[in-house]
């Protein structure tokens, strides 16, 4: 198989998985959601803003750090708990969850006891926009008194605080920056940290999704251009988000973080870490174009270049996490790239939604997909795409309807793609 | 009714126990400064500017710097409160 030919110095592995989400605080948890169907949907619990049109979210506003900190942290080492409390203290929503999917993912690996090279250990965070409601609120203070706003907003309100605080708490000393590719930027993380590793220069990299604290003015905005759900689902919140359903209209935003620690397979044979799967391959394309609409094209040169970069023929694929928003016309679009590179395979392997119960988790969303992924993979079951009532006959691959079932998953691919043509695929197999 | 310069003093040593965590079992004294608490810069920045805005008072930043220890401190803001009340 063409497959082994590159060395284990350039295979990259998943060794450690976080993720706080509405469907759960930790990878156990998230998995058992997603097993049942279970909707993280809901209406506003944070933001109580009448105007808005969209009432539908996925809303990690009653997240508090202490609590978690004080249960959860029991499983994580007394030190770090220490130093997150102080860290986090006064650092905005986002870095805050996205710091606590990184501890989660770090302990998984078992880094603690059987250490990486801090220096060869980096950090690729899929983030931007990620503080709006923070900056809103200084922006409103300022109008007030300029002397008033937060003390430290000069540092906390730029989108690098995410990957510097996450990796002054886990001391990772090699290359640590940010990646954005709107909703598409959960994958390009992953595809950066992947080039780090293949390259040699690191030896690890954890990789965060930090979630986009959702703000009034940007879910009007996206409103405005008709990209959420707000016509016939408000009351019904865990209705509202329907990938391939005839009745989609607009996709539920959602805040969620992920992390994933990575690292060559030869790092993890070293440190004899356990293995929970390798990242096969990944890549990206741009429609050239600013727009938000999907384009097919794009989509497909995405997951050819994917394929490509892994190795892996189309025959071998044996399931598709879609990008799946429940837009009417990115799922279309999705279905026909997806038949169009797979061919008659298209038919023959499953393509779910985990959005259908998560709601979109934006520059978040591919890293937890991933993990979803890859959950599934270790689980050996597939869970449904929900809210699954009127099929839309021109989308007639198999979805998973409403209930999850057994499957073998030895390779995956899973999409995301992003406003502005940035589209993105990556691979995904069994731990070899 | 003018905030007295107990309750300024009050008000301070709230963050300073919320902020800095090394302060929080020792007992704060007016001629001590932040550092002698462990504060690190950001952290003294947070304490002064989280004060100023309890105490809705302004401190010019050059006026700050100026200040050695806590009672200085004490000083400026209380010039600042009779500055407020009497504009």
């Amino acid at each position: 198989m063409t497959r082994l030919m590159r060395d284990d110095e350039s295979r990259a592995v998943i060794t450690g998985m976080g993720v706080v989400t509405t469907m759960g605080d930790g990878v156990d948890q998230f998995a058992s959601a997603l097993a049942e169907g279970r909707s993280g949907l809901s209406n506003w619990k944070r933001v109580r803003d009448p105007r808005l049109a969209c009432k539908v979210v996925g809303d990690l506003g009653d997240f508090e750090l202490g609590e978690h900190l004080a249960t959860r942290g029991a499983a994580y080492p007394q030190a770090l708990v220490q130093l997150a409390k102080k860290l986090l203290r006064a650092t905005p929503s986002s870095g805050q969850l996205t710091a606590v999917a990184a501890l989660q993912a770090y302990v998984d690996a078992g880094i603690d006891a059987r250490g990486i090279d801090p220096e060869r250990f980096g950090h690729v965070s899929a983030a931007h926009n990620v503080c709006m409601p923070y900056i809103a609120e200084n922006v409103r203070t300022y109008d007030e008194e300029p002397e008033f706003i937060e003390p430290l907003f000069g540092m906390l309100a730029l989108d690098t605080d995410v990957v510097a605080v996450t990796s002054e708490l886990l001391h990772l000393k090699g290359p640590s920056y940010l990646v954005g590719g709107a909703c598409a930027s959960g994958n390009m993380a992953v595809i950066s940290a992947l080039d780090q590793l293949r390259t040699g220069r690191a030896d690890a990299a954890l990789v965060t999704g930090a979630p986009i604290s959702l703000e009034p003015v940007a879910l009007h905005g996206w409103t405005m251009i008709e990209a959420l759900t707000y016509r016939s689902f408000n009351d019904d919140p865990t209705r509202a988000s329907r990938p391939f359903d005839a009745r989609r209209e607009g996709f539920a935003p959602a805040e969620g973080a992920g992390a994933l620690v990575i690292e060559t397979l030869a790092s993890a044979k070293r440190r004899g870490a356990t293995i929970r799967a390798e990242i096969l391959g990944g890549a990206a394309s741009s429609d050239a174009c600013r727009l938000t609409k999907p384009h097919q094209e794009g989509q497909e040169r995405a997951m050819r270049a994917a394929l490509r970069d892994a190795r892996v023929d189309v025959e071998r694929v044996d399931y598709v996490n879609a990008h799946a928003t429940s837009t009417p016309l990115g799922d279309a679009v999705e279905v026909e790239a997806i038949k169009s590179v797979f061919g008659t395979r298209a038919y023959q392997i499953p393509v779910n939604g985990t959005k259908s119960m998560l709601g979109h988790c934006l520059t978040a969303a591919g890293v937890i997909e991933l993990i979803a992924t890859v959950v599934q993979m270790e689980r050996g079951w597939l869970h449904p795409t929900i809210n699954q009532e009127e099929p839309d006959p021109a989308l007639d691959l198999d979805f998973v309807a409403n209930t999850a079932r057994d499957a073998r998953i030895d390779i995956a691919i899973s999409n995301s793609f992003g406003f502005g043509g940035i589209n993105s695929c990556v691979v995904v197999g069994r731990a070899p | 009714m003018a905030t007295t310069r107990d309750e300024m003093f009050e008000v301070i040593k709230s963050n300073l126990h919320k902020i800095v965590e090394g302060s929080r079992d020792q007992e704060i004294l007016p001629d001590r400064s932040m550092k002698d608490y462990g504060a690190d810069s950001l952290e003294m920045i947070e304490v002064v500017s989280r004060s100023m805005k309890e105490l809705r008072i302004r401190v010019p930043r050059t006026e700050l710097s100026g200040a050695t220890n806590l009672g200085e401190l004490l000083d400026l803001f209380e010039r600042a409160a009779q500055a407020s009340t009497a504009a």
